[in-house]
């Protein structure tokens, strides 16, 4: 069929066709995205009406009913965080979490540049040794490291909690990095080293600002990995003085928990928050951070 | 230039020369590279070796490493029930951790395509995967507890009283733990399908759609095979986290009696730490070990098969 590509009539009526019909399917489209997102958010929304009830108030109404007032939400957290001493398991898993993730992505940092940038003999097997770190399953590591660690008396440690999490953190950064600093270009760091400068200053002050995207993005998700854990710090850290958060959050929870929904509902509360607000705050980071977790 | 400098004197001085200099830069690298070879080998590999000696032992809480136990270990795993039970639970929770997250996550990446404040929708739905799993597995614990949401609202729609414990039956501890990981994962995977969909070009399936094929042979014919190793990569990550998942597991069945029997994961845990059975733990692990690397070797040599034959 030819068409009169001057035909104003026809192309008008060509647009509105389109139009009409990304319109009826938009309109479509909505009703069982509005319906999957209710269903999403419940949890979220059960969440938010128990943390102001009252143990009583909870027994008494429905669990997805509104509370009376505000007011038991403050009753709430003071049994939650003097109960499972969350003041200092939160310092503890945020100490851990600060400090690991950025040694880690550091230490991570330095092996792809020394990977990529220098001529490292054997850079590969290297590489390989690293990346056999992230293919095991975290049930391998356990009972040794429980055995290593009573051994050498780090057991229900500071340190030894933090060496273990700047380890984990390690082989997937530097899967990431080595990718990253392959393609910023070699002119940059050549023309460093003829004017003179240092391995360690090309590395600082010209591949790390040249890569922070990654980099903190990897570190958002290492700061998550340790603050969410509980496998590792149920194992190696178990002092209330050392322990970590999730610790914490799962001696509240359970079947010798003699406290109410709300109190143990207000604790996930309190332990979600960091976390949930480094993504309101940095979700453009976030998602490439999560994304980088499929590459 | 001359041919005297290029006796086999000066050569070889070039050569050593050349190699002095490389040793010297591979010295500086070996300068980077130490702490994380360190920190690798002994937190890491170092675990991993030990671990399998260790299933070949004896070893308890109160007792010696020195014992050898041969395979013991390994055939009292085929002696005992939990084992095939774990076995069993592992399986289902790695083919629902295949199937559900995918299935809902392409067909709401399909729905939010092309809709307005698409960047909203994906946060809320992102929302569950920055939260701890212990905190998501302690919400949901009251989610499914007999006078909890899920019941209320059961009732609510049938008009008669419904307290059924989830969390208490064989028959629905792994079904419901599953929807909670579902619930989690979804998120990221729905994330992960939307940048796969927008990769595809527009101009197959515009002439396709000229030529009067329906969305649906659109979507199995050009549209899916585009897709697919966004797919699979999507599955790999599920399948590693289906073998492995602890936290939630562990945290939901805090009230379940048999929790051995839930997964390989929770089997391994319970066996080595709540037992105090570490040889017996390790060779638990042993197995779990294997079959995740197996089976993830396997879906990363079709992935990128597929990835090849695309490109």
């Amino acid at each position: 069929m030819a068409v009169d590509i001057t035909n104003r009539q026809f192309i008008a009526q060509l647009i509105e066709k389109e139009r009409r019909e990304h319109r009826s399917g938009g309109r479509w489209v909505i009703v069982p995205i509005v319906a999957m997102t209710i269903a999403y958010l419940t949890p979220l929304y059960y969440l938010f009406v128990t943390i102001f009830k009252t143990s009583q108030e909870y027994a008494r109404k429905g669990v997805l009913e509104l509370p009376d007032s505000l007011a038991p939400i403050v009753d709430n957290v003071v049994q939650a965080w003097t109960i499972a001493n969350m003041g200092q398991a939160s310092l503890n898993s945020f100490s851990y979490a600060v400090i690991g993730a950025a040694i880690a992505v550091g230490i991570a940092a330095a092996a792809a540049y020394g990977m990529t940038r220098l001529n490292l003999i054997g850079a590969n097997g290297w590489f390989m040794l690293i990346f056999t770190g992230t293919l095991f399953p975290f049930q391998m590591y356990l009972v040794p490291l429980l055995f290593g660690y009573q051994r050498v008396g780090i057991i229900n440690s500071w340190g030894g909690m933090l060496l273990v999490y700047v380890a984990l953190c390690i082989p997937f950064p530097l899967l990431v990095l080595r990718n990253a600093f392959s393609g910023i270009t070699r002119e940059v760091d050549e023309a460093a080293r003829i004017e003179g400068a240092s391995e360690w200053r090309v590395f600082t002050s010209m591949i790390l600002p040249n890569a922070t995207g990654p980099l903190i993005a990897l570190y958002l998700l290492q700061f998550t990995f340790i603050w969410n854990d509980l496998l590792f710090s149920s194992i190696l850290a178990n002092g209330i003085d050392v322990r970590s958060i999730m610790v914490a959050l799962q001696s509240l929870q359970g079947t010798y928990s003699t406290l109410g929904p709300n109190v143990v509902i207000t604790a996930t509360l309190i332990s979600s928050i960091p976390t949930v607000l480094l993504f309101v705050a940095l979700r453009k980071y976030f998602m490439a951070g999560l994304q980088l977790g499929s590459k | 230039m001359n041919t005297a400098m290029l006796s086999p004197e000066v050569l070889k001085e070039a050569r050593r020369r050349e190699r002095r200099v490389a040793w010297q830069q591979t010295r500086v690298a070996w300068l980077f590279i130490a702490p994380a070879v360190i920190m690798v080998a002994l937190f890491l590999l170092l675990p991993v070796v030990f671990n399998v000696i260790l299933s070949f032992t004896k070893w308890q809480k109160f007792t010696g490493l020195d014992q050898f136990a041969g395979f013991n270990n390994y055939a009292r795993l085929f002696r005992l029930p939990y084992f095939g039970e774990a076995m069993g639970n592992t399986a289902i929770w790695v083919v629902g951790a295949i199937i559900f997250p995918l299935a809902v996550g392409l067909g709401l990446a399909l729905l939010l395509r092309n809709i307005p404040f698409q960047e909203t929708f994906k946060s809320l739905f992102f929302l569950p995967r920055v939260m701890a799993p212990t905190a998501v597995g302690a919400i949901w614990y009251y989610v499914y507890a007999p006078r909890g949401v899920l019941n209320s609202v059961v009732s609510g729609a049938t008009g008669q009283p419904f307290d059924y414990g989830w969390l208490f039956s064989p028959d629905s501890i792994t079904g419901a733990v599953i929807v909670t990981f579902v619930w989690q994962t979804l998120g990221i995977t729905m994330v992960l399908l939307l940048l796969g969909l927008a990769a595809i070009p527009k101009d197959p399936i515009e002439a396709a759609r000229v030529d009067g094929a329906t969305p649906g042979q659109i979507f199995r014919h050009i549209v899916w095979p585009l897709l697919l190793p966004t797919v699979l990569v999507v599955t790999i990550l599920n399948v590693a986290a289906g073998f492995t998942t602890f936290d939630l597991l562990w945290v939901m069945a805090s009230s379940y009696p048999a929790k051995r029997t839930l997964s390989l994961a929770v089997y391994m845990y319970y066996e080595s730490f709540s037992n105090g059975a570490w040889a017996y733990g390790s060779a638990i692990a042993v197995v779990l070990g294997s079959m995740v690397i197996s089976v993830s070797a396997l879906l990363a040599i079709v992935q990128s098969r597929v990835s090849k034959n695309i490109r």
